[in-house]
């Protein structure tokens, strides 16, 4: 398991911190395109999300986001000493009794439902932590890497 | 590109009015988008054709400014659509569950042709 910890302020121009840092990282491991982009969506939403909601009575504050993988997984833990919050808990946006249309509020947390295949939240020490995981096919060697790894072994 | 790499462009093909959507959309720049489709409805325009073929990544912030626009254009009786939603941007669109929310037409020619 490899991983790496950021520290992000709740300023919304720190998302842009967190997203280099987890384009870094997955060029680094190795991470397939399209479950990049998809846990740059849920590393958005849950930051978003952190940044906007935690401290209703605003204020200058620090939390914690560690990317991590291991062969199959790829993971992001988010902690904040925020208002307790369990996206588990969040209801999925109801259609509009007038409209086909969902009104334009939950979505975030509903698409990271289904980008990921493990959600987990703790309240501990006053402190939030969501843990979100999905699992990947990790993406083949190239062919004189392989072999590099093949002499090596 | 300025605002978090998205650019937003519109022109006139016939009488439907094409916004051409370049680049990533999410938190710190979808209220542009709000402010663009809501601006070309107030001015009038009632065929609006909101063309994906540049959006590179889109967060729900996008798809929050696209319900809202389309509200807004139901209210003011003018049609919004959408095209050449594909890739990543299309399962999206799917794992919201908003493909049946809004009206998508295929390619641009594709919508041009439905909504001429």
């Amino acid at each position: 398991m490899r991983s790496i910890e950021v520290t992000l302020r709740n300023n919304p121009a720190d998302i842009s911190v967190i997203r280099s840092a987890l384009d870094r990282f997955g060029a680094e491991e190795r991470i397939p395109g399209k479950v990049l982009i998809e846990m740059q969506v849920v590393l958005d939403e849950i930051v978003s999300n952190v940044i906007k909601y935690a401290w209703p009575g605003g204020g200058s504050h620090d939390f914690l986001v560690r990317l991590s993988i291991d062969h199959t997984t790829v993971g992001v833990e988010v902690v904040d000493d925020g208002q307790a919050y369990d996206p588990r808990d969040a209801p999925m946006p109801a259609p509009a009794s007038s409209s086909r249309r969902p009104p334009p509020g939950g979505l975030g947390i509903h698409l990271i439902k289904q980008l990921v295949d493990f959600l987990e939240y703790e309240r501990i020490d006053e402190h939030n932590r969501v843990s979100l995981k999905k699992r990947f096919v990790a993406a083949a060697l190239p062919q004189n890497e392989a072999s590099d790894g093949k002499r090596r072994a | 590109m300025a605002n978090g790499g998205l650019s937003i462009a519109h022109s006139h093909s016939g009488h439907v009015c094409v916004v051409r959507l370049t680049g990533r959309i999410d938190n710190s720049n979808a209220s542009e988008v709000t402010t663009q489709l809501s601006g070309l409805i107030v001015s009038g325009e009632k065929n609006i054709l909101v063309d994906f073929d540049g959006v590179l990544y889109l967060t729900s912030a996008a798809f929050r400014a696209l319900l809202i626009a389309a509200d807004q254009a139901e209210r003011n009786a003018a049609r919004l659509a959408m095209c050449s939603v594909k890739g990543h941007v299309h399962d999206l669109f799917e794992m919201g569950g908003l493909l049946d929310s809004f009206t998508i037409l295929g390619s641009r020619d594709e919508a041009l042709a439905r909504l001429a």
